[in-house]
């Protein structure tokens, strides 16, 4: 087995004060994955998340990164943060120049690339994300859901390794996460490492393919998605519900069978439930969204 | 302010490079002050609105909004020029046809010149304005913080603006007392809230590689001759016309 991308082994944490925010905490982050770092509204994920770039240094307990230990120079921060980027909850906090274009060339131009490459990651990133044509915009005239996007776009233009996204939905509309969801998405299949963390068991149910539980500042398991999230005992631990596809799924006494997974997404499930109401199949087509509300007798 | 700062991105002439529109415009500025500004003046104040309106394509009413306030202090400081004081012999008051002369000339003057700054900032992003400041030696850090404060003042007004509607939503601007009460919490709220945005957004730069400089590709405009020349051309024409009026009526 190769070792992971990016770990953290008991790593522990107090605020200035001595509030303790994580108590002993291990992760592995694989490359390639879509992990969800699941947990309740302040149980400490985003001091966790701050700790994944080094901007938080551990008490105790260490990162590695390939393997090796971190270092927290200047120097070695800087390389970590090239790998690793981070994308904070709230894009005010992160936008800082006043046209869109300009706040996604900040990074870039930090890795010291010439002023036409730098324009070149600029469209790349912003095409990603879906918000090219607001290039030339101002920052401040942007919508919520539209600044999000180009506060990732601008993590995204110095393509790092691993993107790291604190609760990447959250405040935006079902239509503002299909879309960035499907933006996320091209992104896993170019190779990028996504790490998200949230509190939303639907999202994770649905879109990750590993699930760390977060409760109390430890991962109380770290696994396969649908493992984790069938666990109730575990769940309840970590004051979370299953998800409701899940709960459906069972309720229709499909998915016991382990060697067949149990369906993940609302159309597999929407049709699972048609079967057994004796629907034929072939109804409404359903469009591939998730959260999205639709008319119906099943909505 | 933000119906200011949203015309200046929206306009048609917002794209143009800011020397077009500031080399005619900052020429019509020196043309009231150094020719006969009777004349002059009046003509740069008509050329400047009907560029601003209907060659960039700002409504009427924002080159008004603009221009309304310094207008109102103008027209209540011109009465002070008229007149004139004096305390050699006990207390004397007049009005004199020189001070009368000086406080129309200085009105006129005023406004036009005005109405080329209307002008400018009307039609032209505030991030434009950041090469020009840079090549006439305003230092680097200066401009940094000239876009900070610019991006953070909108984030600011939000906050101050939800914090005094979720204040009244509660009472607390009923009465006088509590009026003073709840705008002290709201300061006070506010400059809190600042600095704990500060520390986050720099958690964001350093994420992004921050070290000291925050570096961002310049706009990119072109220089067009032509519209350049066409406003120096404008400017060019006014001057004359305002001078020859001024010899024909003297």
């Amino acid at each position: 087995m190769t070792a992971p991308l990016l770990a953290a082994h008991g790593l522990e944490y107090a605020y200035p004060g001595g509030i303790i925010a994580l108590r002993g905490l291990d992760l592995s982050i694989e490359r390639g994955q879509k992990l969800a770092i699941l947990g309740p509204n302040g149980s400490g994920k985003t001091t966790l998340l701050l700790h994944l770039n080094g901007t938080c240094k551990p008490t105790h307990g260490e990162i590695r990164l390939d393997d090796q230990p971190v270092q927290y120079d200047h120097r070695a921060l800087n390389q970590w943060r090239r790998r690793v980027g981070l994308v904070l909850q709230e894009p005010d906090d992160q936008l800082f120049a006043a046209t869109v274009g300009q706040d996604v060339s900040f990074g870039p131009l930090n890795l010291g690339l010439s002023a036409a490459e730098t324009r070149e990651r600029v469209t790349e990133a912003l095409a990603a994300l879906r918000v090219a044509h607001l290039a030339d915009r101002a920052t401040h005239a942007l919508s919520f859901g539209q600044k999000k996007r180009v506060a990732i776009a601008g993590v995204l233009a110095m393509r790092p390794e691993i993107l790291v996204l604190d609760e990447p939905t959250a405040g935006l509309d079902p239509h503002g996460v299909t879309h960035l969801l499907g933006a996320l998405q091209q992104l896993h299949e170019a190779g990028t490492t996504l790490v998200f963390s949230t509190h939303d068991v639907e999202l994770a149910y649905a879109w990750a393919d590993q699930v760390a539980l977060f409760h109390d500042g430890r991962v109380l398991c770290q696994g396969g998605t649908a493992a984790v999230l069938g666990d109730r005992e575990l769940l309840h631990r970590a004051r979370l519900r299953p998800p409701l596809l899940l709960q459906v799924t069972e309720a229709l006494g499909a998915g016991q069978d382990r060697s067949q997974p149990a369906p993940r997404s609302r159309e597999a499930v929407l049709a699972l439930l048609r079967e057994r109401l004796g629907e034929p199949a072939s109804g409404v087509p359903v469009e591939p969204t998730l959260g999205h509300p639709r008319s119906g007798p099943l909505a | 302010m933000r119906a200011i700062d949203h015309h200046a991105w929206t306009n048609r002439w917002a794209g143009w490079h800011p020397a077009e529109k500031g080399l005619p415009a900052g020429s019509l500025l020196l043309l009231t002050l150094f020719l006969p500004p009777l004349t002059t003046a009046p003509l740069v104040l008509a050329s400047m609105a009907l560029v601003t309106v209907y060659g960039a394509g700002v409504p009427w009413r924002a080159w008004f909004d603009v221009l309304v306030a310094p207008a109102g202090f103008l027209l209540a400081g011109a009465p002070f020029l008229a007149v004139s004081l004096d305390f050699t012999h006990g207390f004397d008051l007049h009005l004199s046809s020189e001070g009368l002369w000086l406080a129309l000339i200085t009105t006129v003057r005023a406004l036009a010149a005005m109405s080329c700054l209307a002008f400018l900032i009307l039609t032209t992003p505030v991030t434009d304005w950041m090469a020009p400041l840079r090549r006439v030696g305003v230092p680097a850090g200066v401009v940094e913080l000239i876009l900070l404060i610019y991006r953070l003042v909108f984030v600011f007004f939000e906050r101050a603006l939800t914090g005094y509607q979720a204040q009244t939503a509660r009472l607390g601007y009923l009465r006088v007392d509590r009026s003073i009460r709840s705008l002290g919490l709201l300061a006070g709220n506010l400059f809190q809230r600042s600095l704990a945005q500060a520390h986050r957004l720099e958690i964001g730069l350093a994420a992004r590689g921050y070290t000291g400089e925050l570096r961002v590709l310049a706009p990119e405009r072109v220089l067009s001759r032509m519209r350049l020349a066409v406003g120096l051309g404008l400017v060019g024409l006014v001057g004359t016309t305002g001078s020859l009026l001024a010899r024909e009526w003297s």
